[in-house]
């Protein structure tokens, strides 16, 4: 009983801790109009229904951007009807990110419905979910990740410690961890395109001796690098199907937005509560 | 035979700590990639062995303080022997985490830019407290008249000690609350996690304090007395506890027709490495119950401490492992194949020789602790510790 009562109290403790650094604001919340350079007018394009989706989600994301950063709301619809397990997606956020061995940002989850010979293949590519409520921020050790208002959950790899927590705590698999590997490690010698830095979250990063972002955990940033530079995420440009719609939730014209209304729309491992920001039409 | 068993266990440590090194050489050239684990179970043994020293940390402080509180023999003049131990313990444990990092020389930032919302974090703060508890009180130990008394000459030694009790109680279970709430994993997210740690570092803390009261003091008391009367007991209700606990966990898994942990529960009974829930942890425990039981010498009783406070880490690793080898994303593992994203987890061979190495590690602090603070005790009060 006695023991019992002092647990109590540290759980009290515990729980009382939690609650104050939940009310505290968090770490480096980027507001107002983050980079935004001069994109280019469609003007030889007319936008309409005929239009292809990129060209349209190409314009609304331009329309987006010119709002503050906290009125964006960056959401990703992914038709699972149209997705064919190409997984062009996958390679492209690769090439893009420049991501070493055992890092990936978007595989593509095979399901097979019914039972043989009634069978049917379905693909679930699975970026990281941008959950609304993430499980990853709230266990880092030191707010090397968090919530940006405009809803992409950023990870600080230079404040990063490396203790993995995050990775354990994302129901979605969505982070890895960068274990300073290279495709041609036991070859002669490693090849320049292994070499070459990635630029995520504003910064350029080079894969050298223990540096970051080797050690830390990485996750899927709906490339912000691009959508800074007015350019859809790699994934989405690249699909082949249109299976990707991206843009600003806020924004209730968006193609995006009226995709997200859609009936037949899930939310993988809802039960969690993490209310991810990537949606699934089945 | 003292002085043989002595020699022979140095020269042990030796082989053992010489091995490690250079395996822990390796480790700081290569980074993480002769470990085994991956992005899928980003945790393997040495975070486990991390709990296993925290945990014996924490018991062998609660113990000793209520030895200490009352006043069984051996334990109030002793308490300087515990809070070594203890120390020694949570610095280990602090030690093994400290290598699994993937950025090592950024620890201190969760001292000075802390989400206290992280469980890590909390317990972080949690260890630094205590250890600055526990440093405070070694100090006020050296200011009683006689080492049987219950207070020291200002008598703060026992707020003190109740505040490092507090903590000695709190982080093991806390340990378990550091996986129970990730809701991640169904395995982890039981209530029965933060109990079933605590149990396991009382019983594991108390194997410990009952290894090193055999070599410190077995001329002076007999086994039919304290302190190895109430360790005994503690290890043996310890074990069997636990193990009850266990059986509960385990058995409403199976009668549930559909129960979320039940591939986990599986993996642990039946898995590839069905063998370290049956023979280590287990047998272990069956094998030590009885020398702790029926032992009449200090060599049988010290072998059944030894053999829980070794195979007591089981219990960590088999939490550990299959609340995360189990996907919660069916089919994430077929999607992209690599070395780093299995949900299957071995150990290798540089994981095991640094584990080594962390034990060695663990035996010398004890060790020179005790040595080293013997001789100021000395020089300052004029008895040993």
């Amino acid at each position: 009983m006695r023991t019992a009562g002092v647990v109590g109290g540290g759980v009290a403790a515990s729980v009382a801790a939690v609650t104050a650094s939940r009310l505290s604001p968090p770490p480096e919340v980027p507001t107002g109009k983050e980079t935004i350079r001069d994109i280019p007018e469609f003007k030889t394009v007319e936008i309409n229904e005929k239009s292809d989706i990129l060209i349209r989600m190409q314009a609304e994301l331009k329309k987006a951007l010119a709002k503050p950063v906290e009125e964006r709301r960056w959401m990703m619809v992914i038709d699972t009807r149209k997705c064919v397990g190409c997984h062009a997606c996958t390679v492209a956020c690769i090439a893009e990110n420049k991501l070493p061995p055992g890092v990936v940002y978007r595989p593509v989850v095979q399901e097979e419905i019914g039972e043989y010979p009634n069978t049917q293949l379905r693909f679930f590519p699975r970026p990281c979910m941008q959950c609304e409520e993430p499980s990853c921020v709230a266990v880092c050790p030191v707010n090397a990740t968090w919530k940006r208002p405009d809803g992409i959950t950023q990870i600080d790899y230079d404040k990063c410690i490396g203790c993995r927590y995050c990775i354990s705590a994302c129901p979605y698999g969505a982070r890895t961890s960068d274990f300073g590997e290279y495709y041609t490690e036991d070859t002669p010698e490693l090849q320049p395109y292994e070499l070459l830095s990635s630029n995520e979250y504003g910064k350029s990063w080079n894969r050298e001796g223990h540096n970051s972002p080797i050690g830390n955990a990485r996750k899927c940033h709906f490339c912000l690098h691009r959508l800074n530079e007015g350019e859809l995420p790699m994934c989405v440009s690249t699909c082949v199907g249109r299976a990707n719609y991206f843009g600003d939730a806020n924004d209730p014209d968006s193609l995006v937005a009226e995709m997200a209304r859609q009936h037949n729309q899930v939310k993988l491992l809802e039960e969690k509560g993490t209310k991810p920001s990537v949606i699934y039409l089945i | 035979m003292l002085e043989r068993t002595y020699k022979n266990l140095s020269k042990i440590w030796m082989v053992v700590f010489s091995i490690g090194l250079v395996a822990l050489i390796m480790k700081f050239i290569t980074g993480e990639r002769l470990a085994g684990y991956g992005s899928y179970v980003p945790w393997g043994l040495w975070v486990a062995l991390y709990f296993h020293f925290v945990g014996i940390a924490g018991g062998v402080f609660a113990l000793g303080t209520l030895g200490y509180i009352f006043n069984l023999t051996g334990f109030r003049e002793n308490f300087r022997v515990v809070i070594i131990v203890s120390v020694a313990s949570v610095i280990t444990g602090l030690f093994a985490i400290w290598l699994d990092l993937g950025q090592p020389f950024r620890f201190t930032r969760i001292l000075y830019a802390p989400n206290f919302g992280s469980m890590m974090a909390f317990n972080a703060w949690m260890y630094t407290f205590f250890i600055i508890t526990a440093g405070v009180i070694f100090y006020l130990t050296l200011n009683k008249a006689k080492q049987t008394d219950f207070h020291d000459k200002k008598r703060w030694v026992l707020p003190l000690m109740s505040l490092g009790f507090l903590f000695s109680i709190a982080f093991p279970s806390q340990s378990g609350a550091f996986f129970g709430v990730v809701d991640a994993k169904p395995f982890w997210s039981s209530p029965l996690l933060p109990i079933l740690f605590l149990v396991s570092a009382i019983t594991s803390g108390g194997a410990v304090l009952l290894l090193v009261y055999t070599f410190l003091h077995y001329e002076e008391f007999d086994l039919t007395h304290q302190p190895f009367k109430m360790l005994r007991y503690t290890i043996i209700g310890g074990i069997i506890f636990y193990f009850v606990a266990e059986f509960a966990e385990y058995s409403l898994v199976f009668w549930s027709p559909n129960s979320h942990i039940r591939e986990a529960v599986e993996l642990i009974l039946f898995g590839p490495f069905w063998w370290v829930f049956w023979f280590v942890h287990l047998g272990g425990a069956l094998v030590a119950l009885y020398l702790l039981l029926k032992g009449k010498t200090y060599q049988t009783v010290g072998t059944g401490a030894f053999i829980v406070a070794v195979t007591f880490v089981s219990a960590r690793l088999n939490i550990l492992i299959p609340g995360q080898a189990v996907a919660e994303l069916k089919g994430l593992k077929e999607a992209f194949y690599h070395e780093r994203l299995r949900f299957d987890y071995s150990a290798t061979l540089n994981e095991y020789l640094i584990a080594l190495f962390i034990g060695a590690f663990g035996v010398a602090l004890v060790y020179f602790g005790i040595k080293f603070l013997s001789q100021f005790t000395k020089k300052k009060l004029g008895t040993e510790l």
